[in-house]
């Protein structure tokens, strides 16, 4: 079943008179639920605000995004943070946690946020800890825990209100070797497990061989929706 | 300060209330005195509705002017004793007693200048150059008596006497000076109709019942309401644009955390929330700070100003408490505009935003 479309996307930037990037010009994916897909290309090929726009952090200039059969781009105010609160998740290169907050209270936060009450949001952020591993460092601050630890915190952040689909961009590109190899053994887990769409934006080949396929895109465009990066995993199975 | 002058004036109006005083009517206003005769007496309780009339000498305690004055200034006080019995505005005696008629060159002495003159029963004070014993020290009363010294009417006319230019010396009878006559009015004797009847019965009077004083302290204490509310409302203005420029770098500081806050789903409304709330801390944290030095500047400001005469300053529970909730209103209000910009951030700039 589909669970992500975009159609023709594109956005430009306008940094001044008749200078501009156009980061989108005419991209389309199609990713179906339940998918692990690695968005791959150089650097300033437009992958981060492929994801952006299909996450709706951000809108496009022309084009569409459908999420579950709903049409998601036209979104604003209300039914705009529902989706971002309730549908996706996000992670980032540079983790994003809260400094000020502990790990469970990152965690919690996003709960609360949905509506759920103080009691609740610690509840399911202390299961959704202990779904990453970390159930012995929920009293942590950020700056207590190691690179893929406070990654791990972060994807629990994505996943506590139970999104459809997470998005990831570069998540292990500040990660050491080791902590890469466990924030993606994480994800694979989690996907074969609980079902949850995982769309990563990536240059790691170990996070593009976890994923069952890759999109590739260059100057804006989708330039293939190939299986040839497709993992050995794959192949062997 | 607004507070010990809303005191001195209900104390002011208190012992107003019941009397008329009488001050020369070349003198526009009457806190400007100019030498009225004693002689007037006797025309004064001629008129109906009078009890008794009293004689009196006011004058500053200071031969100078002082340059820089807050509240009143030390005076003293002559009189006859005739109001004694008549007199509503009781002072009650920390120390000692009060004068007797007949008594010369004793003194009473206020509670504000005890420090100041080094006062106690028994002992001798110098004022305006001349000796004398102190037969008692009036209680606190947290208006006019407090810093003023109260002496018999001949000793304050001779005082008077002398205080004036030398070629006027020489043309006034001493035993005759009074700068105001204080009027006891009869049991059922409106003290502004009686003001009034004065003035038309006898010539060269200016008149002033309750409402006259009223009147003429209400304007006085219009005018420093004004000044004082004119400070506060500067202060108020430097206070309030401090904490928006606060919230306003804490916003910039923070851009990078809003973002993530919007991309995990944070409303509008939440946003505002969270920075209001902190804005609101702000102002209580900056109030409560402002009330504990305030209030330790008003003790050792009045510390300082009892030595010169005078307790300036007072901190009342309503001032404090109602000083602190402002302080919050205004965070809250200062916070308004930060954190509304906060909420409307695009989640993807905030992000890389370093
Ligand atoms: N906010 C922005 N303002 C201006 N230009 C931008 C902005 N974001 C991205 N770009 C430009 O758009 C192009 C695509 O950027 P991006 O989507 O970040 O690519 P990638 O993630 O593949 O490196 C780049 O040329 C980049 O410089
Ligand atoms: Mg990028």
């Amino acid at each position: 079943m589909t669970l992500i479309q975009a159609v023709d996307l594109t956005k430009r930037y306008t940094l001044g008179k008749d200078n501009y990037v156009d980061a989108l010009r005419g991209a389309s994916v199609s990713i179906d639920a339940g998918e692990m897909v690695a968005i791959m290309g150089p650097s300033g090929s437009g992958k981060s605000t492929m994801m952006h726009i299909l996450g709706c952090l951000d809108s496009p200039d022309g084009g569409e995004v459908w999420l579950n059969g709903r049409r998601v781009d036209t979104l604003r105010g209300r039914a705009l943070n529902a989706l971002r609160r309730d549908e996706v998740g996000f992670i980032f290169q540079g983790f994003n946690l809260v400094p000020t907050l502990s790990a469970l209270d990152n965690v919690a936060l996003a709960a609360e946020y949905a509506g759920r009450s103080r009691g609740q949001a610690v509840e399911t952020a202390r299961q959704t800890l202990d779904l990453v591993g970390l159930a012995d460092r929920v009293r942590h601050m950020p700056t207590e825990l190691s690179g893929g630890q406070q990654q791990r915190v972060a994807i629990a952040r994505a996943l506590v209100n139970r999104p459809a689909v997470v998005y990831g961009d570069e998540p292990t590109g500040n990660l050491d070797s080791a902590n890469s190899v466990e924030v993606i053994t994480m994800m694979r887990r989690i996907n074969a497990e609980t079902g949850t769409t995982f769309v990563l934006v990536t240059h790691d080949p170990e996070v593009a061989g976890a994923c069952g396929r890759a999109i590739r895109m260059r100057d804006g465009e989708v330039v293939g929706l190939e299986a040839e990066v497709v993992s050995g995993r794959e192949q062997a199975a | 300060m607004a507070e010990k002058i809303n005191l001195l004036v209900s104390g002011g109006t208190t012992y107003f209330s019941d009397k008329v005083t009488i001050s020369d009517a070349r003198s526009a206003n009457s806190f400007n005195s100019s030498p009225l005769s004693v002689s007037k007496l006797d025309q004064v309780e001629q008129v109906d509705g009078v009890a008794v009339a009293s004689a009196g000498v006011t004058m500053m305690l200071d031969e100078e002017m002082p340059s820089v004055s807050m509240g009143m200034p030390p005076m003293i006080i002559g009189t006859d004793l005739r109001g004694e019995d008549y007199e509503t505005f009781q002072v009650t005696y920390a120390d000692g007693r009060n004068l007797s008629p007949g008594e010369v060159g004793k003194v009473v002495v206020g509670s504000d200048l005890v420090t100041k003159l080094d006062a106690e029963v028994g002992s001798t004070v110098t004022l305006r150059g001349e000796p004398f014993e102190v037969v008692g020290i009036l209680e606190k009363t947290l208006t006019a008596p407090d810093s003023s010294v109260i002496m018999p009417l001949s000793d304050a006319q001779r005082l008077f006497q002398r205080s004036l230019p030398e070629m006027m010396q020489g043309r006034v009878d001493a035993t005759q000076l009074a700068t105001d006559l204080t009027v006891y009015v009869e049991p059922g004797t409106d003290p502004d109709v009686l003001a009034t009847t004065l003035e038309a019965s006898v010539p060269g009077i200016s008149a002033m019942g309750p409402q006259g004083f009223k009147d003429q302290i209400g304007n006085a204490s219009r005018l420093l309401n004004a000044i004082i509310f004119g400070i506060a409302m500067i202060s108020l203005l430097v206070g309030g644009l401090s904490v928006i420029n606060t919230m306003t770098m804490s916003v910039a500081e923070r851009t990078r955390e809003i973002g993530i806050r919007k991309a995990i789903g944070a409303s509008h409304g939440q946003i505002v929330r969270q920075f209001l709330a902190e804005s609101g801390f702000i102002g209580l944290l900056g109030g409560a700070t402002g009330l504990l030095f305030g209030w330790l500047l008003t003790v050792a400001l009045n510390a300082a100003g009892n030595d010169a005469g005078t307790a300036l300053f007072l901190v009342t529970a309503r001032l404090a408490v109602g000083s602190v909730l402002f302080a919050v209103f205004l965070g809250l209000v200062s916070g308004l505009y930060p954190s509304w910009h906060a909420a409307r951030l695009n989640p993807v700039a905030a992000l890389r935003y370093e």
